[in-house]
């Protein structure tokens, strides 16, 4: 039924849309690398000849997740030298300085922009009908390409009256096959980064 | 410790718990305020001192339990309630003379849970006062005062005159701040709070704390001298050592008292820059850590000659203490450990003196603490890479122009039935102007959880239905597209959408991202103002079906969101012509093909680039103008100062000079 297949990516996009930016903002929040989560160092997308990752932070092309990754590593105010140092040094002290560079997310958005998407996937998804009995047909609600806007606040500094900017960050996401096509995974990567533009001001 | 309860607390702010034995050590009876919230020291002995029934007791320390007038003094009250209690007392001149004769105890119930129950001082004196007010008759002949009153964990316990007692009793189960009230009469003894043994010897210990601080208070050197406290006679005198307990306990009050003595942070950061806890013990910081609250700027510390050992044992005060710049810790263990001056150089970035030792210029401190300072990421101007065919900015700004004056058209223009559009509000970004036109709009998924039929209600498709919702909407007015300083565009083309046409797997598509603001003009509120906005669109192939006027390209995804991040106040009624009043959005025209010479300086802080971004910047550069690497350096280093923007500007003013071998390749 086409009403309820609609319905279905609908509700699945919304739900990836909450997976991935709850998991997002925590980690950037906690200074964690998020590499992880883009079509780049995705071994399936890259073997099909995907482009990489299109990543453009305040109208800066980033070459490469992990880029992105120390850029953010830069904003926050963690020495230069500091993670390096605590890998190194077998005391590892009390807990990590606090980040002092805070994402507060205030609203999202999430579009299906192609309900089809039919990249890379494996042909179990593919065929018409059950895909792994499991009643997802034609993988209605997983083969989505989705569209998703964040804006909110990114605090810099503990202080209270620490500056504060208001970002926003559109990132287009596709299906981590890889974790998909294991039947019943559920969690943080089953979406992936395909583009993210960034915006604080 | 806990924090004093007196909102006006003054120089008596501080009373520390506990009394006995005029040490300090644990006891559940908490400071008292009065009626006003000052705290009570100076209040006289009441009899039965036993303290057992109190639990967290608090009085009102009124009229009851002093000489039973002290509302007719006190000028703190209105008038008319003052010259109330004159007439109650006038016409009663037995009852004065002993506090609880002919008297009443009753017990209200049900204050905890009301609202004012927030309020400073726990919201007795409203509460009181409301009951008073409901209890007098309203034609003012039998005013109803309300006499001693004690605060516990459960209930108000009040003390009324017997003859009163009808008129409260019919207050009870009148709402009150949003609760029900319960008053019931009571033969139990009306708690004490033990309020004159208490802070008899919370005013001592402050004085004899006080006093200690004094005399280890070196002005000239700004130093507060605390080495060696359990050689002090007076803290000994006071018990302070009996145990590790109180001994911590007295350093926290001791401290407490340290910040009492500045008004202001900056005065106690001019006044104290160094202090010595050395020859104390100490086998952890945690034991002095309240000096870290007390005291954050402090420059110099001498923990010399202390029992640390380990820099656990130093972790509590890491990214503590920022600007200290001395440190002593000879005497300690911890010296002997080879990993420790690194590690504690990072816990401290300005420190420079370490046991005596330098251990960093002053320049590497004042780096290092700059280090600290989180380092936005650098503004840049719109990035637009639409394939060169400047199908974004034609599109732009044929869509603001439409949607400003002719939605119905744009609607049928450029969305077909599978388009899509939703917008969502941040409202607490700002209240520049009101939100309810959208609000029964908004779809912000991080509101929503997954089952919520507003989902799927809220998003819109087809042209039709966005045409409808978009007529619903405030009329708006986009600066055009080409107004410098106005727009953030950013966007790049992308691959697999699905064709439309269904001939080939997929088809390419472009992800629009714009920042900017429009001016609204909301007929339903009467409003005009400015507002800020996110548009994000994903612009596909037209299906081969569109009607006439038939676009290469449809809008696949149309997402607004809508937040108010301008930092002036709103415009009263009138529409604000111009938008220079407002916060700028620092931005650059959205495509160097549309006026590339015309470039306002970025309004970007001053921004010193780290090497980093230097790279960054130069590569950016050279990109976008051809030249070399050395001479996109050049550019930036030059007269631009890392401003991109300016070296933009500044290349387009040279080009025709610059030699060929300036650029990438000659072609």
């Amino acid at each position: 039924m086409a009403l309820s297949r609609s319905e279905t990516s609908i509700r699945c996009s919304a739900e990836a849309a909450k997976v991935f930016v709850d998991w997002y903002y925590q980690s950037v929040n906690e200074g964690k690398p998020v590499a992880g989560a883009y079509v780049t160092n995705n071994a399936t997308y890259r073997a099909s000849g995907h482009p990489p990752s299109d990543i453009c932070a305040n109208g800066l092309v980033v070459a490469t997740p992990e880029e992105w990754d120390q850029m953010l590593a830069q904003q926050r105010f963690i020495p230069a030298n500091a993670a390096a140092s605590a890998a190194t040094t077998s005391t590892t002290i009390g807990r990590s300085p606090p980040s002092a560079v805070n994402y507060d997310v205030e609203c999202y958005d999430a579009h299906v922009i192609n309900p089809d998407f039919r990249f890379a996937a494996p042909p179990a998804l593919l065929t018409d009908g059950k895909a792994h009995g499991s009643g997802e047909s034609n993988g209605a609600g997983v083969r989505m390409m989705v569209m998703v806007s964040v804006s909110g606040t990114v605090t810099f500094g503990l202080e209270k009256d620490a500056p504060k900017q208001h970002f926003s960050d559109v990132f287009i996401l596709v299906p981590n096959w890889d974790v998909i096509a294991k039947h019943g995974s559920r969690g943080t990567r089953r979406y992936i980064v395909a583009s993210q533009t960034y915006r604080a001001y | 410790m806990a924090p004093p309860t007196g909102p006006r607390g003054g120089t008596h702010r501080y009373v520390p718990r506990g009394s006995r034995g005029g040490g300090i050590s644990k006891r559940r009876a908490t400071t008292k305020t009065d009626r006003d919230g000052d705290v009570a020291m100076d209040a006289p002995v009441s009899g039965g001192a036993n303290g057992n029934s109190v639990r967290g007791g608090v009085t009102r320390g009124g009229r009851g339990s002093r000489s039973g007038r002290d509302s007719v003094t006190r000028p703190t009250r209105g008038s008319s309630r003052i010259a109330q209690s004159i007439r109650n007392y006038g016409t009663d001149p037995g009852r004065a003379s002993k506090a609880g004769f002919g008297r009443v105890t009753l017990k209200v119930q049900g204050y905890r849970d009301n609202k004012a129950a927030n309020n400073s001082d726990g919201g007795r004196r409203r509460l009181l006062e409301f009951i008073e007010r409901k209890a007098s008759r309203p034609d003012g002949s039998k005013p109803v005062t309300i006499g001693k009153t004690v605060v516990d964990d459960d209930f108000v316990w009040i003390s009324v005159r017997k003859d009163d007692v009808p008129d409260v009793l019919r207050v009870s189960g009148h709402p009150y701040a949003g609760a029900p009230l319960t008053i019931t009469e009571t033969d139990e003894k009306m708690p004490n709070p033990e309020e004159a043994r208490m802070s008899q010897s919370a005013l001592e210990l402050k004085q004899n704390m006080t006093a200690v601080l004094a005399k280890r208070y070196n002005a000239e050197q700004r130093l507060l001298d605390l080495s060696a406290l359990g050689a002090d006679n007076t803290l000994v005198g006071m018990g302070t050592f009996d145990s590790q307990s109180t001994a911590q306990k007295a350093f926290k009050v001791l401290m407490q008292i340290v910040g009492l003595q500045y008004k202001r942070p900056d005065e106690k950061k001019e006044a104290l820059q160094a202090v010595s806890l050395a020859r104390n013990d100490i086998i952890d910081v945690d034991q002095v850590f309240s000096l870290a609250n007390a005291l954050p700027d402090l420059k110099r510390l001498d923990l010399s000659s202390n029992k640390i050992e380990t820099l656990s044992n130093l972790s509590k005060w890491r990214n503590r203490f920022k600007q200290l710049e001395e440190l002593h810790l000879t005497g300690n263990p911890i010296t002997a450990l080879p990993n420790y001056v690194p590690e504690l150089l990072q816990w401290f970035p300005s420190l420079q003196n370490l046991n005596g030792q330098q251990v960093r210029t002053v320049e590497e401190a004042a780096a290092s603490l700059k280090a600290l300072e989180p380092t936005p990421i650098p503004q840049f101007p719109s990035n637009l890479r639409d394939g060169d065919n400047n199908i974004a900015p034609q599109f732009l700004q044929a869509f603001f122009a439409l949607f400003d004056t002719d939605r119905a058209r744009l609607a049928v223009e450029f969305y077909d039935e599978d388009s899509l559009f939703s917008l969502a509000i941040i409202p607490n970004s700002g209240r520049n102007l009101p939100w309810r036109s959208y609000m029964k709009f908004s779809r912000n998924i991080h509101k929503f959880n997954s089952r919520n039929p507003q989902l799927l209600q809220r998003l819109f498709s087809g042209g039709s239905q966005i045409g409808d919702l978009w007529k619903a909407l405030p009329a708006t007015r986009h600066p055009s597209i080409e107004e410098p300083g106005q727009w953030l565009v950013d966007g790049h083309t992308f691959s697999h959408l699905a064709d439309p046409s269904g001939q080939v797997e997929s088809a390419m598509g472009l992800i629009i991202i714009v920042n900017g603001r429009f001016e609204e003009a909301d007929a339903s509120t009467n409003t005009f103002g400015t507002r800020t906005f996110t548009r994000t669109f994903v612009l596909g192939p037209s299906k081969p079906s569109n009607p006439p006027p038939r676009h290469v390209y449809r809008v696949i995804s149309d997402q607004m969101t809508l937040h108010d991040w301008t930092a002036s106040p709103p415009p009263a009624t009138a529409p604000q012509p111009t938008v220079e009043s407002q916060a700028p959005i620092p931005a650059i025209p959205i495509h160097p093909t549309i006026s590339p010479i015309s470039v306002p300086p970025p309004v970007v802080g001053a921004m010193v680039p780290d090497e980093n971004m230097k790279a960054q910047l130069i590569r950016e550069l050279s990109k976008r103008t051809g030249m070399t690497l050395e001479y996109s350096e050049l550019c930036l280093t030059g007269v631009a100062n890392w401003n991109f923007d300016s070296a933009l500007r500044a290349f387009e003013e040279q080009k025709p000079n610059l030699p060929s071998t300036a650029f990438v390749s000659a072609v």
